[in-house]
Formats: structure tokens, C-alpha cells, sequence
């Protein structure tokens, strides 16, 4: 029964939304009914459209992120790692981490152009801090016993760290990749809004500038949807990989 | 029976066949207390003594209008409980300071829901702060202060607002043996400088011993009045908790106690 | 000392267009963008787009705050608000907030309103989450203790729920206030004729890209210096945690 409560409160929601809209207080234009923007899905999705605009933007902020991702682990390594690094890299980490980095999207566009090279550049400019700190904070807290046995057991450095060091660090970085992710959608949405053009951020501008106001809330809930489908995705990935782990009866919520 | 508005405070509380049950959101009810009836006159000095679950903390709460009382009757002064209020004064295991507030405002919370004017809520504040003996220590947080302190604090905080009775819910059981012997001390002799009406949870008898004139002890769960064991001790005599009256009157009260501590095991 | 490699970068940064390893149109030089900030402060550019994001931010921030605190205690407190009001603030959650742009301006147009109220909406969630989980830890032994001194129901809200919430508050705050940043800007940079985000377009539009890089860079560190200064004033103000 406690499964199907987020459901309960979806449902609950919807019904709301349809009952508010139809019920005069407001206009049309300012809440269209819900199940004009539904249809207005459906009109989108059998066009075409929606599954154009939807690839696009999932092609960019997924290879961010991937990007990112890959970046992420094997700096962060890399950092924990490396006494050098990390006194290089700490301060630029800190201080980029709470600096609205989004707000590098000119410059990303004067270098890179108007197109998928400068919206992927900026979900991985994005994306890769928090997996950056959770892969540091993660390698520095692996026990020291466990390396210990480990090395008393015979592993050589390189096996320590695939063998033993990776997957104590796993739970934390998931947690970290969990974090990202959420983020490039939205990083790559924001860019296409700025850019224009294809994509759900694009669409939904233009949507906006036309006001064209069913479309810019099915864009809505289309972004909704698709990072809700992302982040369980992500939630059964964790689960899986860290089937091993205590804490998968209860994973990190994001 | 009509209840004599004459008969004096001397039954001060008066306990008649309380039960509780412990209703969890998840698991499984608990009776704590089954058919409890005690009396208690004013200015006496109980303790409450049973092994752990016995629901001795419980009937604490019920008196202090923490918990409601479903069954039975609980009535101070002849009038039932009806929530919890400055006659009864509280002190818990863990103090219960107000962490983000000084020493000298924690006394003053009670004055100042009291309406009190400024000069007499800083006056009894003081007061009672040096009573504890917390002179210097007014501007503290509770952070900066040690456990037997932290304590003393929470002490001067109930006894500003002049309760009626103090409930005592294991309050020296957070602190270690040392400071526990010098808190039990200070304890004893403020009672004996103003008397008044004191409930004192315990699961340690020479505690229970050494501070109560009357000993209830508790049966394990669900708790009942096992036995109430009088302790005719001279207090005034310094060396009287090293002479064999004393060592006698906590084996005979530990007799009781051991049983019903094996059964809550 | 900690930030070094941060003047190091920025040596780095001068050298490398100085030297003419990178073509000065796309890399402007340090001091080139320094110089360009300058003027912009100077010629005023600056503090009146400043004003405009600040007052944005701010206002936003600060009715995110209010409410979403009172919510989030309201929840905490009253299972029936919480039964009410949870699952909405559980299905809102993953929604990414920046995708509401096109909706405020829909609404509100172009001006002040469609941002204040877009970090109002958006920043509203970590408060509330903050205050939700911060009153929630409230000890049962303090509420119990205010009452026996004398509070009301309705007292120990405000005596005792508050300040035991106000440390996970203050956290739900901090997630907040970076996140009013990212929303300024990112809203300022695609449908706005004032503030910070907006002038980093003109001046791009404009091919002034030194100056472009210079309000990037007080945009940027804005975001960190609000950061830094809002640590420091928790700080203070919770001298009394161990």
C-alpha cells in the first residue's frame, strides 16, 4: 500500500490541476486545463515531435553526463591519490562549487559554437562537480584496515584500488552520480532555452514566445516525467551494483 | 464518599488503578503500568525503584500531564491532571536544556511564561542559580558545562517556578559515579533546607535508599506496586550511609528488586 | 596559503594570451577583463544591473524562506498538514525548477516578477525540506519541559520547535540560496531586460567580450562570496552547538 503513495499523490495532483483550471479562477492562458495539455502531448508525441525534441535533449544531457561522470571518477581518483593535485584542484573545487555555472555559457558559446558540442560542454562544466567530490571524499575515507588486509593479503597497488579501494568508494560516488544527473538534464534544458532551436528547452521557449501556453506546460511535464524516469533508473542501477551493500534496503534519496 | 475540601494537602497526589498502554504508529502495544494506586503526601520524598520497563517513568509522565490518563484516576490536590503545568516540575536524564539559550536564560524561561515582571524574573533567576551552586556560570551555554552542571541547571530552571513536587525521571543517571554521589548530596540537602514533595525515578536502590523516605518498588512489565518499603533514616547523621542500618534496608529492598530485575531481562 | 593555485591560474591565464598562445578575441587577457570591469562599474552598467539581480534574489529568497519554513514546521508539527501537503512536496521535488522559466515569463512577463517569483517557487523545497527534517529532530524531553514550565501548545512551536529546527533550517537555506544563483542567471541570461544575466547577453550579442568576461566573473563570484558570507554568519550565530 506505502508503494503506491507517491501514485496517490501524482493522481491527487492531476485531479487538482484539472479542477482548478476548469473551474473559472483563473484563465486558460495562465493555467490550461490538464487534459488539454495531455492532448497536446499525444498531438506531439504521434507527430513526431515530442520523440524529436526528447532525443535531442537526452543525447546531450546524457553524453554530459557520461562525460562528466567518467571525468568525475577518474579526477577525483586521481586527486585523493595525488598530493599535488589535490592541493592544485582543491581551491578551484571549492570555489566553483556554490558559483551559478551556468552563468560560463556565454563564454562555453563564443568557443564552441551554437551547437551540441557547446550544451554538452556545459552539462559536463556542470556535472562533474559533485561527482568530482564525492569520488575525493569517498577514496580518502576508505578504512585504512581494509587496505591494510588487503595489502597484508598480497594486492599489489594497482589491484588495491580496482579490488578494494572502488568498490568501498561505490556507495558514495552512486550518491554523487545520483546528484549529477538531475543536474545535466536540467543544465542542458537551460542551455537549449538560451540557444534555441531543437530540443525540449528550445521547444519550450519558443513555445513561450509564442504564447503558446498548452505548449510550455506539456514541455513541463515532459521534462518532469523524463527526470523522474531518469532518477529511478538511476535508483535501480545504484541498486543493483550495490546489491553487496547494507544501506540498499534504504538507498540514498536525491 | 464525599472528599473533605478540609482533608489538608496531605494527600497531595492521589494514584487510583492506573493502567497505560504504549500505542505505537508500528509494532506491537505495550502495557506499561497495570492498576497503579499510591498516595502521596506532601513534602515526601519518593522514589519510584524498578528494573528497566517497569513503568516507572511512565507513571512520571502521567502525573506530570504528558501522557493522557486512559485509565484510572490521577488527581493532585483532589483536582484530575489535565496537562502538564508549572506546580508539576519536570527534570529529565538528559537535562532538556534549551541548547541555543544561556544558563541564566534557561532559569528565566519559567519566570518569564510566568508574566513576572524583569526585575523579579532576574532576581529569582540569580537566586536560584547560585543555589546550585552555578555562581559565575550564568552566561554558559549548556554545551560548555559538564554533566553534574548541566544538571544543576536544569534543577534551578524547575525549582525557579516554585513547583508543588518535583518529578525526577533518573536524573542522575547520565552523570558518572562521582559526580552521581555529589549530585545525590546536593539533592538531600536542598530538600532539607525547603522540603517539598519529590518523585524520584530510579533503577539504583542505595540511590533509592539514600534520598527517599518511602520506596515503591516496581514489579517488571507490566509494572505494578510490588511493595512500599518505609526508610526511617536519621539524614542529619553524616555517617549514616556507612552504618548497617543502611546497608540492611538496601539488601532488603534489593531482595525485592532481584527477582523482578531477572524477569525484565 | 589555501587559494594559491587560484592566483596561479590567474598568472596562468595572463600568460597564456600575453604570449599570444591563444587568440586574444576568443581568450581576452586578465587585465584586458579587469580593465573592461572597471569601466563597467565606473559607467554605472554595473550597479544598476547589480541592483536589479540583487533585489530579484533577495526578495525571492527571502518570501522562499518565510513560508517555506513555516511549511515546512507545519508539516512536522500537524500530521494532518503533513498528510496534506507531503505527497505534493514529494511529487514537486525531482521537478527541475529552471523549466519553469518559460511558464513565469508566460505569466509575468519579462520584468522583476517572473524571477522573484520563479526563486520563490524554486527555493522554496530545500527550505521547507530543512525545516520539515530540523523539527522533526525536536527533542520530545525540551517540548515536554517548556510545557511544564508554562508554554502553550501553540508556544512551543515558537520556543522550542523553531530553534531545535533552525541548525537543519540554516543547511536547507544554504542549498537554497546557491540555487536562487543558478536561477537568476540562468533566467536573466534567456528572457530578461535588466540584471547581471542579462547584461553578460548584451555585451556578447555586442562582441564586448572583455567586458562580457569581466560580469561573468562578478556573476560567478558573487555565487561564492553570498556562499562564504552566509557560512560565516551561521557561524556565528550558532556558537552555541558543541
Amino acid at each position: 500500500m506505502l508503494r503506491l503513495a507517491p501514485w496517490i499523490s501524482v493522481l491527487g495532483i492531476a485531479l487538482a490541476w484539472e479542477v482548478f483550471a476548469r473551474s473559472g479562477a483563473v484563465t486558460p492562458f495562465m493555467l490550461p486545463r490538464l487534459s488539454v495539455v495531455l492532448a497536446r502531448i499525444w498531438t506531439d508525441a504521434a507527430a513526431g515531435d515530442l520523440w524529436h525534441h526528447l532525443g535531442l535533449t537526452l543525447y546531450r544531457s546524457l553524453t554530459g553526463f557520461a562525460v562528466a561522470a567518467l571525468a568525475g571518477i577518474a579526477l577525483g581518483f586521481a586527486v585523493a591519490y595525488n598530493r599535488a593535485a589535490r592541493w592544485l584542484l582543491d581551491p578551484l573545487i571549492s570555489v566553483g562549487f556554490p558559483m551559478p555555472k551556468i552563468a560560463f555559457l556565454p563564454i562555453i558559446t563564443l568557443w564552441l559554437g551554437f551547437h551540441d558540442l557547446s550544451k554538452i560542454s556545459m552539462v559536463v562544466f556542470d556535472a562533474i562537480f559533485p561527482v568530482l567530490t564525492a569520488t575525493i571524499a569517498a577514496t580518502l575515507a576508505v578504512e585504512r584496515e581494509l587496505l591494510w588486509s588487503a595489502r597484508n593479503l598480497g594486492a599489489s597497488e594497482r589491484e588495491l584500488l580496482h579490488e578494494v579501494v572502488f568498490p568501498a568508494a561505490l556507495p558514495q560516488i552512486m550518491t554523487g552520480l545520483q546528484v549529477s544527473l538531475p543536474i545535466a538534464l536540467i543544465v542542458c534544458i537551460v542551455a537549449e532555452m538560451k540557444l534555441g532551436g531543437v530540443g525540449l528547452g528550445g521547444a519550450m521557449i519558443t513555445a513561450s514566445r509564442f504564447a503558446d501556453s498548452p505548449g510550455v506546460f506539456a514541455g513541463i511535464v515532459e521534462i518532469a516525467v523524463a527526470g523522474y524516469v531518469l532518477v529511478r533508473l538511476m535508483a535501480l542501477a545504484r541498486a543493483r551494483l550495490l546489491a553487496w551493500h547494507p544501506e540498499t534496503a534504504a538507498p540514498a534519496s536525491v | 464518599m464525599v472528599e473533605s475540601k478540609e482533608t489538608p494537602v496531605k494527600r497531595q497526589i492521589l494514584i487510583e488503578g492506573v493502567s497505560h498502554t504504549y500505542r505505537p504508529a508500528r509494532g506491537r502495544e505495550v502495557r506499561a503500568l497495570e492498576d497503579v494506586s499510591l498516595e502521596i503526601e506532601a513534602r515526601e520524598f519518593i522514589a519510584l525503584l524498578g528494573p528497566s520497563g517497569c513503568g516507572k517513568s511512565t507513571l512520571l509522565y502521567l502525573i506530570g500531564g504528558f501522557l493522557p490518563v486512559e485509565q484510572g484516576a490521577i488527581r493532585i490536590e483532589g483536582a484530575p491532571v489535565a496537562g502538564p503545568g508549572p506546580d508539576r516540575g519536570i527534570v529529565f536524564q538528559h537535562f532538556a536544556l534549551f541548547p541555543w539559550k544561556s544558563v541564566r536564560a534557561n532559569v528565566r524561561y519559567g519566570l518569564e511564561k510566568l508574566g513576572l515582571a524583569r526585575e523579579e524574573q532576574e532576581r529569582r533567576a540569580q537566586a536560584y542559580i547560585e543555589l546550585v551552586g552555578l555562581k559565575g556560570f550564568e552566561e554558559s551555554y549548556p554545551s560548555q558545562l559538564s554533566g553534574g552542571m548541566k544538571q544543576r541547571a536544569a534543577l534551578a530552571r524547575t525549582l525557579a517556578v516554585d513547583p508543588k513536587m518535583l518529578l525526577m525521571d533518573e536524573p542522575f543517571g547520565a552523570l558518572d559515579a562521582q559526580t552521581r554521589s555529589l549530585m545525590q548530596a546536593e539533592l538531600s540537602a536542598i530538600w532539607q533546607r525547603r522540603p517539598t514533595t519529590v518523585l524520584f525515578v530510579t533503577h539504583d536502590v542505595q540511590e533509592a535508599v539514600r534520598l527517599a523516605q518511602r520506596v515503591v518498588v516496581m514489579s517488571a512489565r507490566p509494572g505494578r506496586v510490588k511493595a512500599i518499603v518505609e526508610v526511617d533514616l536519621d539524614r542529619a547523621d553524616p555517617h549514616i550511609y556507612r552504618s548497617s542500618a543502611f546497608a540492611e534496608k538496601v539488601d532488603e529492598i534489593w531482595n525485592l528488586v532481584r527477582d523482578e530485575a531477572i524477569k525484565a531481562q | 596559503m589555501r587559494y594559491l593555485p587560484l592566483l596561479l591560474l590567474a598568472a596562468a591565464w595572463e600568460a597564456i594570451v600575453q604570449l599570444g598562445l591563444v587568440s586574444h578575441d576568443l581568450l581576452p587577457s586578465l587585465s584586458e577583463v579587469l580593465k573592461a570591469g572597471w569601466t563597467l562599474l565606473r559607467e554605472g552598467d554595473l550597479w544598476a544591473n547589480g541592483a536589479a539581480s540583487l533585489y530579484r534574489t533577495g526578495l525571492g529568497l527571502l518570501l522562499a524562506i518565510v513560508v517555506g519554513a513555516a511549511l515546512g514546521i507545519l508539516m512536522a508539527w500537524w500530521r494532518a498538514v503533513d498528510a496534506f501537503l507531503g505527497p505534493l512536496v514529494e511529487a514537486l521535488y525531482p521537478m527541475p525548477k529552471s523549466a519553469l522559466i518559460p511558464v513565469t515569463v508566460l505569466w509575468l512577463g519579462f520584468g522583476d516578477g517572473s524571477k522573484i517569483l520563479l526563486i520563490f517557487l524554486g527555493c522554496m523545497l530545500p527550505v521547507t525540506l530543512g525545516a520539515y527534517n530540523g523539527a522533526r529532530s525536536c527533542e520530545q524531553a525540551l517540548v515536554w519541559s517548556a510545557r511544564s514550565l508554562g508554554a502553550s501548545r501553540l508556544g512551543v512551536l515558537w520556543d522550542v520547535v523553531l530553534p531545535s529546527a533552525l541548525p537543519e533550517l540554516a543547511n536547507g537555506v544554504r542549498t537554497a540560496l546557491a540555487l536562487a544563483f543558478v536561477l537568476l542567471v540562468s533566467s536573466e541570461l534567456i528572457v530578461a531586460r535588466a540584471g547581471l544575466g542579462y547584461l553578460i547577453g548584451f555585451l556578447g550579442e555586442g562582441g564586448i567580450y572583455d567586458a562580457m568576461f569581466a560580469v561573468v566573473l562578478v556573476v560567478a563570484f558573487l555565487g561564492f562570496f553570498a556562499d562564504r558570507l552566509y557560512l560565516l554568519l551561521v557561524k556565528r550565530a550558532f556558537a552555541w552547538r558543541e
